[in-house]
């Protein structure tokens, strides 16, 4: 059997080796910027169909930003819905025959992590200020520095590995079962890998909210508390 | 026989990191639902978002038998003492 | 397990210039026009807002309007009720005041009238009655309407006070008023009657008077002693006239 985990390049860019996660994913930005800019090149104040579509995606996850982070999601909603648009399409993928999808390969799911990781950082400094997120690791006391910062390191590994494995796992056992009984079989199967997708790309979003929510702190709303913290798994 | 020793023990530390790994997952699946139905069934009503942070929390358990599965593949597939 | 670092490199630079490339054509613009279509839907509802509060306001001034124009009505009907009332109180009173004067002269002028005819009924009564008494004196014998009163003229000058009865007779002649001129039989007796009475016999002097009927009238200065049927005719007459 092939083995999943290693990937050889399609063809060279110069110097650069590009591999298949690669090209698909330049397909399906070519996509989404097509339909993206299709579909709000023309916005009027009278929706159609195409345009309430849209409307109701952004404002769900408006919604679901709002409720994590207790904040505006302004500042927050093009990463946060780009990750989720673009782990889904790419979970997705999986449906065109003959397209592995790019989040079954460690690189892609890595990437998107560090992205996250990056912008926790990020977004911590310029809503705390450089001491104020350092400050944050001292958390409850200065004995949780050492843990706090391997917290970081691990959630972030954790998110890598579990978008991976969801989706490197569903393509592979359709594999095997393809490999044992060709027709029809493993429908049920690719079934339950477009579930699990659409579940990984809303956990992955909703973790990436999650941690940079923690990093830009609770804004002085008590109903923030009573949310639990998915991200301790 | 010796000479393919260490891939036999992969091959079985494989299938015992998937078989035991998914232990734990099972169980804590099985109260999850149980817990969930329980919910529904008290309130009805709240049955949409019930399901929804069931479905997002079976998927954070199951992610702890995914983390064996990836175990197994590297175990099997990126062995560095093979 | 090996990690392809160019991947990982270009899948970073992909994912983030999907995150722009959305950011840029899909939520901004998507966005803008949420709150763009939020904005002209908050302007709607502050203009209705505002139409409904001018509409409250001029429903309000209308009933304000009306309210007071069914209070300036109100009180034109309770002035004129006033004043018919008034009008009519008045009306009645005058009336009531006319009706009691018409009523009142009328029962004047009724008791006068009725005094009146009783005067005159009672005129005419007592004429009559003369007129009987005379006609049934002339049957009597002629005697009879000087001598039958004698006695009764003796018998009133008794009744007279001492003082009075003393001075019949003394202060100058004595009048006796009789129907016919008296016989010598009948002057002798009425002057002994007298002087059986008084004491002494007073100088008569005689008149003769067809209106008394019958019987005397003696007349003295200071009393007149009556005794005819004249006399009695006008007493009854009085009495009857003062019931």
């Amino acid at each position: 059997m092939e083995n999943p985990l290693s990937i050889e390049p399609l063809f060279h860019l110069g110097p650069v080796p590009v591999t298949a996660p690669v090209v698909v994913t330049w397909v399906i930005m070519a996509v989404l910027a097509a339909l993206a800019w299709a579909t709000t090149r023309r916005l009027t104040l009278r929706p159609g169909k195409a345009q309430t579509v849209l409307e109701l995606m952004v404002t769900t996850i408006d919604a679901q930003v709002a409720d994590t982070m207790r904040r505006d999601p302004a500042p927050f909603r093009a990463l946060i819905g780009t990750i989720f648009l673009f782990v889904l399409a790419a979970n997705w993928s999986s449906l065109i025959p003959g397209v592995e999808p790019p989040t079954a390969h460690v690189e892609t799911d890595a990437a998107l992590a560090l992205i996250v990781f990056a912008a926790t950082i990020a977004y911590g400094i310029r809503a705390r200020g450089m001491s104020g997120y350092l400050a944050t690791f001292a958390e409850p006391s200065w004995v949780m520095i050492p843990l706090n910062v391997i917290e970081q390191i691990t959630r972030t590994f954790s998110l890598i590995v579990r978008l991976f494995g969801n989706v490197m796992s569903g393509v592979f056992v359709v594999g095997i079962v393809l490999s044992l009984a060709g027709l029809l079989v493993p429908i049920p199967l690719m079934a339950l890998d477009l579930l699990t997708g659409a579940v990984q790309a809303y956990i992955f979003a909703v973790l990436a909210t999650v941690f940079i929510g923690a990093a830009v702190g609770e804004t002085r709303d008590p109903a923030a508390n009573d949310r639990k913290d998915p991200s301790d798994d | 026989m010796t000479d393919n020793l260490v891939e036999i023990v992969s091959i079985l530390a494989a299938a015992l990191a998937v078989g035991m790994g998914a232990i734990g997952p099972a169980l804590g699946e099985g109260r999850a639902v149980a817990a969930a139905m329980d919910a529904i069934a008290r309130q009805p009503e709240a049955a949409g978002t019930i399901s929804r942070t069931l479905f997002v929390g079976l998927a954070m358990i199951e992610t702890m038998a995914i983390y064996t599965l990836v175990i197994a593949l590297l175990v099997l597939f990126a062995n560095p003492f093979v | 397990m090996s990690i392809d670092w160019w991947t990982l490199g270009l899948q970073t630079v992909n994912a983030l210039v999907l995150i722009w490339i959305l950011a840029r054509f899909l939520f901004r613009p998507v966005s803008r026009i949420l709150t763009e279509r939020q904005e002209a839907a908050h302007a709607e509802l502050d203009a209705a807002q505002a139409a409904r509060a001018e509409a409250e306001a001029a429903r309000e001034a209308a009933k304000a309007e009306t309210a007071s124009l069914a209070a300036t009505r109100s009180d034109a009907l309770a002035r004129a009720q006033a004043e018919a009332a008034e009008e009519r109180d008045r009306l009645i009173t005058d009336a009531r005041a006319e009706a009691a004067t018409l009523r009142d002269s009328a029962g004047h002028e009724l008791a006068r009238e009725r005094d009146r005819q009783r005067h005159a009924l009672s005129q005419e009564a007592g004429e009559l009655a003369a007129d009987i008494a005379a006609r049934l004196m002339a049957r009597l014998p002629e005697t009879t309407r000087v001598a039958g009163f004698t006695e009764g003229l003796a018998e009133a000058v008794a009744g007279l006070p001492e003082a009075t009865r003393a001075r019949i007779g003394s202060e100058g002649p004595v009048i006796l008023r009789a129907v016919r001129p008296l016989e010598p039989a009948e002057s002798a007796e009425l002057s002994a009657a007298l002087a059986r009475v008084l004491g002494t016999a007073p100088a008569l002097t005689v008149e003769t008077d067809p209106a008394l009927i019958a019987g005397l009238e003696l007349e003295t200065p200071h009393a007149i002693v009556r005794n005819h049927l004249r006399a009695d005719l006008d007493r009854i007459r009085a009495e009857l006239t003062h019931d």
